[in-house]
């Protein structure tokens, strides 16, 4: 079977005087359904706040700011309160961009130039503080540490922290949604084979059921649980099997298994890769700064 | 129309604006809308926290101040009562030492009275004594000489016979 896997659709094209020939991408539509998600969010979370005698939502909303400013303070001090809105914001828009594909649209941070666009402004950040903390010269004189030589070495290193955190969280991302595609050409291949195997005759496909609703009978009266699963799944084989026999082709297999890989590939995946390109984001600002 | 996509990693210039110029309005959003209203709530919470403490904190400092004066006077009552009784107790050593004195002073007084009184009573009766002694006399002497005597050289000389008498005795 093919499987291939692409970039973001290309939606349009444009002309624009510097820029020259332009792509609208799916990545910049997408971006912009995760903002007004976000905002609307923003918008429900921030409303008929009180002082006390908070509702459920008021609290979560709470907690959430709470975490975040304590996130910021633990890793930059309490002097960055200002940055507080940036990280919060590349956070949940890191969050919600990766989540988006669980609903089967695509992602925008499995498109490099969004991080990279996200790392360019930290990058900025990054120079601005250290052009602050050691005046222009001190930063030109930085490069030359520990003797001139370096400076290549050094000018790389400085250039290669936006792409390094960009490419990270990038890959990770990217890495996930090819696992999936794996899991699930293997997984819908699986589901002919098998399909194949026990529909090719009524018997294999009668036998298959029965046998699977003997073991599940068979466990219950025995109280065996990995009987009754066993015969449960044997028996819905079966089946499937008929109806395969019957001619409705379907790749069952791909029904509630891929879940348990997105458990991890998109959620996990997802949420500690957003988490760790805030950190890194706090880290080199407070480093920068010195 | 043929669909067409990017390669997997592809550099596209509008992209990379667009998501930088995103990010800005985004964090804008959010800081309008969410950030800047809750922190707004938990400071106001933080302050009306404060405020209550630093109430509690000045309502204890008042009651610690009340205790404090009720104990004061508590001790100042205790005091004056304690003088009170000590007063008391000195008026009425005092008085009973004056009661003693006066009777002590009417019991002397009543028995030198009675000690004038027998006095006067002693000589009374020695006077009487003299008198009848003198009668006698005389009624002697008279008898005893058989001299008409004038009456009044007569008692004179009887007195000073007398008087002599008693001197000796």
């Amino acid at each position: 079977m093919e499987m291939s896997i692409n970039g973001a659709k290309y939606l349009a094209q444009f002309e624009l005087p510097i820029l020259g020939t332009v792509n609208l991408t799916q990545t910049v539509v997408v971006s912009w359904l995760v903002m007004i998600i976000i905002s609307a969010l923003c918008v429900w979370l921030g409303s008929g706040l009180k002082v006390t005698g908070i509702s459920r939502k008021q609290a979560v909303a709470e907690m959430a700011v709470t975490s975040l400013v304590k996130f910021v303070h633990d890793n930059m001090g309490t002097n960055f309160d200002h940055y507080i809105p940036l990280v919060g914001t590349i956070f949940v828009t890191s969050v919600v961009s990766n989540l988006i594909s669980l609903l089967g649209i695509w992602s925008p941070t499995a498109d490099l130039m969004t991080e990279l666009g996200w790392a360019l402004v930290v990058f900025v950040l990054i120079t601005y503080h250290k052009i602050k903390s050691s005046g222009i010269g001190g930063y030109l004189k930085g490069f030359l540490d520990p003797i001139f030589v370096m400076a290549p070495i050094n000018v790389m290193s400085e250039l290669f922290t936006p792409i390094s955190m960009a490419c990270r969280h990038f890959g990770n991302i990217l890495s996930g949604t090819v696992i999936s595609a794996l899991i699930y050409g293997a997984l819908t291949a699986a589901s002919y084979g098998l399909m194949n195997l026990l529909g090719s005759s009524v018997f294999a496909a009668l036998g298959t059921a029965a046998m699977g609703i003997i073991l599940f009978f068979f466990g219950k009266t025995k109280k065996k649980k990995a009987l009754k699963v066993v015969g449960i799944i044997l028996a819905v084989l079966g089946v499937l099997a008929l109806v395969s026999l019957v001619g409705i082709q379907f790749p069952w297999l791909t029904i509630g298994i891929p879940a348990i890989t997105s458990f991890y590939f998109d959620w996990f995946g997802g949420c500690i890769q957003a988490f760790i390109f805030c950190t890194l984001t706090t880290i080199f600002i407070k480093q920068a700064a010195g | 129309m043929e669909t067409l996509y990017q390669s997997l990693v592809a550099v596209e210039p509008l992209t990379l604006i667009a998501t930088i110029c995103n990010l800005f309005v985004q964090m804008f959003i959010v800081k309008k809308f969410f950030l800047d209203k809750i922190l707004a709530v938990l400071d106001q919470r933080r302050q009306a926290a404060d405020k209550q403490i630093s109430e509690a904190e000045t309502a204890r400092q008042e009651a610690l101040d009340i205790k404090k004066t009720y104990e004061q006077n508590m001790l100042q009552a205790n005091q004056q009562a304690n003088e009170i009784l000590a007063n008391a107790q000195k008026t009425a050593v005092e008085r009973s030492e004056k009661i003693i004195k006066d009777a002590q002073q009417q019991a002397s007084q009543i028995k030198s009275k009675a000690s004038a009184d027998i006095a006067m009573e002693k000589k009374k009766a020695i006077n009487e004594a003299k008198n009848e002694i003198s009668g006698l006399a005389m009624a002697i002497a008279s008898k005893v000489v058989e001299r008409e005597l004038d009456e009044k050289d007569q008692s004179g000389l009887i007195d000073r016979f007398i008087d002599e008498l008693g001197e000796q005795a």
